[in-house]
């Protein structure tokens, strides 16, 4: 499963923590930034390298930084949590949640966005398994091939190589060569004594 | 919990057992009684300052040194991560390997495979030394400079050069990933190998992989957070005064 990545922004305390510890609970593989200040937070944003923003639209510096804050991509990325009263805003925020809200209901609404980036997009769904070609791939790998002569090996692009490389890595949970060939040994996808570096 | 000097020892390891190493590296072992964290660091001749950072910055994830408390020296900071360095080479490592060669001497159905194991934990190995070797070397050699010219009134000039050569900064960069060949060894082991007779060994060796890739990230967070800024303000002020 791929990596989510959160940002909190709230200057409570309270907050930043209990909404740390609600994403842990519905969600494992994840990458948690708890920001207290608006600057860095703005910043962090800017860089549009996060997959959902957790935002405490209740406190005065985010209200004082609308205008800023609609200027930032990610606004489509925004989760906004108040206190009793929501403010008013004329941005589209993916979902508003009171923080006084029983249990039963937040998750509902947490799940219901969150499940959206578990499912595949347009049956895109990758299998773990790999498939024909990437074993071919695989196999030149463990030989101690490099991605230029497995390219040419297969009359494919160095590009198209590098990523079924990380297909491979993503799908296996092996990243280094000496791993990928203990595999390709393990799978009798070559044989012991081919090996270069074994 | 934030740790603090009025703590008992014993409590230290009640809250978190793997502080059990942390302590041997500063000297301190069992049989502390009910004495607390600042009565042991006395007896012992620690600093308390240091040893309290790196104990919170080893239980709590989230911990953060206060820059009051980076009081104590670069010497010191050094001669504990050196003191890791000598504990993964001359405790884990060694356990994890007689636990694969216990492994091969049992095993009759996956010996090969288990053989092939082997072979990649000592390409692990050598990287690892690689890697420990390169920090002892060069990089806090260079920290160590770093304080030295902080502390003069005249900053030396062979510094200056130093600096133009080397800066935390590039270590922070360089800093390469000493955990991948771990990571695939334990998926290797817990997806793809066949399970060898032993069950209880490969488990035990599981856990030892577990032990020291956790240990090696708490090693790498002491850099970062407190060996690298404290560096990185020292550079800071050298320059300026040099500007002058």
């Amino acid at each position: 499963m791929q990596n989510t990545s959160f940002v909190i922004y709230s200057p409570s305390y309270i907050i930043r923590k209990g909404l740390a510890a609600i994403i842990e609970k519905i969600y494992s593989n994840n990458t948690i930034q708890q920001i207290e200040n608006t600057s860095e937070f703005f910043e962090l944003i800017q860089k549009n390298e996060t997959d959902f923003i957790l935002l405490d639209i209740n406190c005065p510096q985010i209200q004082k930084s609308i205008t800023k804050l609609k200027t930032v991509s990610e606004t489509n990325r925004i989760v906004a949590f108040y206190f009793q009263h929501k403010p008013k805003f004329d941005i589209h925020f993916i979902e508003s949640i009171d923080i006084n809200y029983p249990q039963n209901k937040v998750f509902k609404k947490l799940n219901k966005i969150f499940g959206k980036i578990n499912a595949p997009d347009d049956g895109q769904n990758i299998p773990d398994e790999i498939s024909k070609r990437e074993a071919d791939i695989l196999r030149y790998i463990a030989l101690g091939y490099s991605n230029k002569e497995i390219a040419d090996k297969l009359f494919l692009s160095t590009h198209t190589v590098v990523t079924h490389r990380k297909n491979i890595t993503r799908k296996l949970g092996i990243k280094t060569v000496s791993g990928l060939t203990i595999y390709a040994i393990l799978n009798k996808l070559i044989d012991i004594n081919d090996t270069p570096q074994i | 919990m934030i740790i603090t000097k009025n703590i008992k020892m014993a409590d230290v390891i009640h809250l978190n057992y793997h502080t059990l190493s942390v302590l041997n590296r500063f000297n301190i072992y069992l049989g502390f009684g009910d004495k607390t964290i600042e009565e042991v660091c006395n007896d012992k001749n620690v600093d308390i300052n240091f040893f309290l950072e790196i104990v919170n910055t080893f239980v709590d994830k989230e911990y953060f040194p206060k820059k009051q408390l980076q009081t104590f020296s670069v010497s010191l900071i050094t001669d504990y991560l050196k003191k890791t360095h000598q504990f993964y080479h001359e405790v884990k490592v060694p356990e994890i390997e007689s636990l694969i060669n216990e492994m091969i001497e049992t095993c009759y159905t996956q010996k090969e495979n288990i053989v092939l194991l082997k072979k990649f934990f000592n390409e692990y190995k050598q990287e690892l030394l690689n890697h420990t070797q390169r920090e002892e070397e060069v990089v806090y050699p260079y920290t160590l400079s770093i304080e030295k010219a902080y502390n003069q009134e005249k900053i030396d000039s062979s510094v200056v050069d130093l600096m133009k050569n080397y800066s935390i900064n590039i270590f922070k960069t360089e800093h390469d990933d000493i955990e991948e060949k771990l990571y695939d060894l334990k998926n290797i082991l817990i997806k793809y190998l066949p399970q060898p007779k032993n069950v209880q060994l490969c488990n035990k060796l599981i856990h030892e992989l577990f032990i020291l890739e956790q240990d090696l990230n708490d090693h790498s967070v002491i850099e970062d957070k407190v060996l690298v800024p404290k560096i990185r303000a020292m550079e800071k002020h050298i320059t300026k005064k040099l500007s002058k």
